[in-house]
């Protein structure tokens, strides 16, 4: 196709504009993750998918893979036009394949890039898995719940269809709670207040179904003595682009965030305990929002490492008896970097913290990564796959299992409660919060949890 | 479809354990899917008063409320709301309420 050539389907060609769209947005390492896999198996063994179902070589990554590379092959690459039996290449014939590859896509792998972690040839499934979401999400082939959280968020500018009223409402509302549990007024939870040396960005469950991270975060700000506010807008650093595979999506987030930042002069950005929310604003928004993004931004468990490491907040950890462990987030720990912070902050505020194995880069997923939980059909197969996840939780004997992730808070949740283990989920602004030594505070006061 | 079994009833719900067909709640539905999935063997007036709530919510708006409106039309703290139904306000209230699942990451 020429450039500015407008370029007609037949109604319902899904077909050609999906191999269309394949042709076009293939970049250099896409084509890598192609033609790289030389199909030695090693993926599979890393997968909780494969290791649940040893026998059912659909669950492998490189049999997921194969669905999208075989395409690739049969019309873009010049392997499939010399000797197509030989690199295995495939037709894409109609809407039935289509929706088949969706399935694969979306329904039988989490994007936990774990295989990813151990290919020795560097193919990335998780970025062919994301690619091929792409190209049906602008098909619109996507499984509704994914639908309409992107729609909420093209709309709104949140996830979860949160009114500014609302949000405020809610911030107001657990400024109060704080107010009344410090017994000091002097506690506030400031928006859109410029110049602040931190603009904290939240996860919209908090504002809606959640808000006691909201009140611990203002506490320890409080105790820290921090310059702090929330942008009235751009305040979501989650982003469904991550998980549909739509970049624009993904860039007009991630954008909102920095405008917001930038419209406040803020000196960085903060953002709260989520995987995927992290990724993108961390790491992948700039890309996708083409954005000169010159301001810190980090996690706000690498805030409170620095509170601790600098004396900001004194906490102490007999508060936190229970045995705890620290369950890495994917796309915290393998597409974050981020491993050693938590663990180090987690080890000053609870007494009794253990490793579970695997662990850091080569932790299971929850299995709720990926936008699965917010994909009921695919769930019975989740839970199915997660008595991976459920054995290694099972073996740490901890009582709590500490995540800095509101989707693997949700993934573990499901975990615990289909396998009925003995366990509960926390986060780490929880612990945290509930060490909390703020002086001149009534130190007999039971902390809420 | 999958569904529960409870006290010899069958309820149809969705994979997620809401509801498949969220029209057709009444009290009885309510008390099944409590100790169903919540695991309550009965639910108290503080229960009703938040379900009920909810309920009301939803048929008028068609929109699962925020847990600040739980609060303010029952006059609860907000941890009374995470006692009364272990799995929190999205998946434990209101899918007793007999709500479909909210969307998002919940």
């Amino acid at each position: 196709m020429k450039e500015g050539r407008l370029r007609t389907y037949e109604p319902g060609d899904n077909v050609q504009r999906f191999l269309d769209l394949l042709g076009r947005r293939i970049t250099r390492s896409l084509a890598v993750s192609m033609t790289a896999c030389v199909h030695c198996g090693l993926c599979a063994e890393s997968c909780h998918y494969f290791l649940a179902r040893p026998d059912d070589p659909t669950m492998a990554p490189v049999w997921k893979a194969d669905q999208i590379r075989k395409i690739f092959k049969k019309y873009i690459d010049w392997t499939g036009r010399v000797a197509p039996w030989w690199v295995k290449a495939g037709s894409l014939r109609d809407d039935e394949d289509l929706n088949r590859l969706k399935n694969i896509v979306f329904g039988s792998c989490s994007a936990c890039r774990r295989c990813t972690y151990n290919c020795p040839m560097g193919v990335d499934t998780g970025l062919l898995v994301r690619f091929t979401r792409g190209l049906l999400t602008e098909l619109g082939i996507v499984p509704e719940g994914v639908f309409n959280v992107s729609r909420d968020q093209w709309e709104t500018g949140n996830q979860m269809a949160v009114t500014e009223q609302d949000y405020l409402e809610t911030l107001e509302w657990m400024r109060d709670e704080v107010r009344t549990e410090l017994g000091t007024a002097s506690v506030d939870i400031p928006v859109d207040k410029p110049d602040c040396e931190v603009l904290y960005t939240i996860n919209p469950r908090e504002i809606k179904f959640d808000p006691r991270s909201i009140a611990h975060a203002a506490k320890v700000f409080h105790a820290a003595g921090e310059s702090w506010t929330l942008p009235k807008w751009g305040w979501d650093q989650t982003n469904f682009g991550l998980f549909s595979g739509d970049d624009k999506l993904g860039a007009y987030v991630a954008r909102n965030v920095y405008e917001a930042a930038e419209r406040l002069r803020a000196k960085r950005i903060v953002i709260s305990e989520c995987g995927h929310g992290y990724r993108s604003t961390r790491w992948e928004g700039y890309n996708w929002a083409d954005y000169d993004q010159k301001l810190p931004t980090e996690s706000v468990v690498v805030t409170l490492k620095r509170y601790l490491g600098e004396g900001r907040i004194a906490v102490d950890p007999s508060r936190n008896p229970d045995a705890v462990t620290f369950h890495d987030s994917c796309n915290i720990a393998r597409s974050g970097d981020l491993v050693e912070e938590p663990r180090w902050v987690l080890r000053r505020v609870c007494t009794d913290f253990r490793e579970m194995f695997p662990n850091r880069r080569e932790n299971f997923c929850c299995t709720g990564g990926g936008g699965l939980l917010s994909m009921a059909e695919y769930r019975p197969l989740r839970l199915e796959v997660a008595k991976i996840k459920a054995e290694q939780l099972r073996a740490t004997g901890a009582k709590l299992v500490c995540t800095m992730c509101h989707n693997c808070v949700d993934g573990l949740n499901d975990v615990i409660k289909h396998y009925k283990l003995p366990m509960r989920v926390v986060q780490v602004l929880e612990l945290v919060s509930n060490a909390l030594v703020v002086p001149g505070r009534n130190e007999t006061k039971k902390t809420a949890r | 479809m999958p569904h529960i079994e409870v006290d010899g009833k069958r309820i149809e719900v969705n994979e997620e354990g809401f509801l498949a067909h969220p029209e057709e709640w009444n009290e009885e539905t309510a008390r099944l899917l409590a100790k169903a999935e919540e695991g309550l063997e009965a639910l108290t007036a503080e229960h009703w008063a938040v379900v009920r709530f909810i309920r009301e919510y939803y048929m008028e708006k068609n929109l699962a409320p925020m847990v600040r409106k739980m609060c303010q039309a029952t006059g609860f703290p907000l941890m009374k709301i995470y006692d009364l139904f272990p799995s929190g306000p999205a998946k434990g209230a209101c899918k007793v309420a007999g709500l479909p699942k909210p969307d998002g990451c919940v």
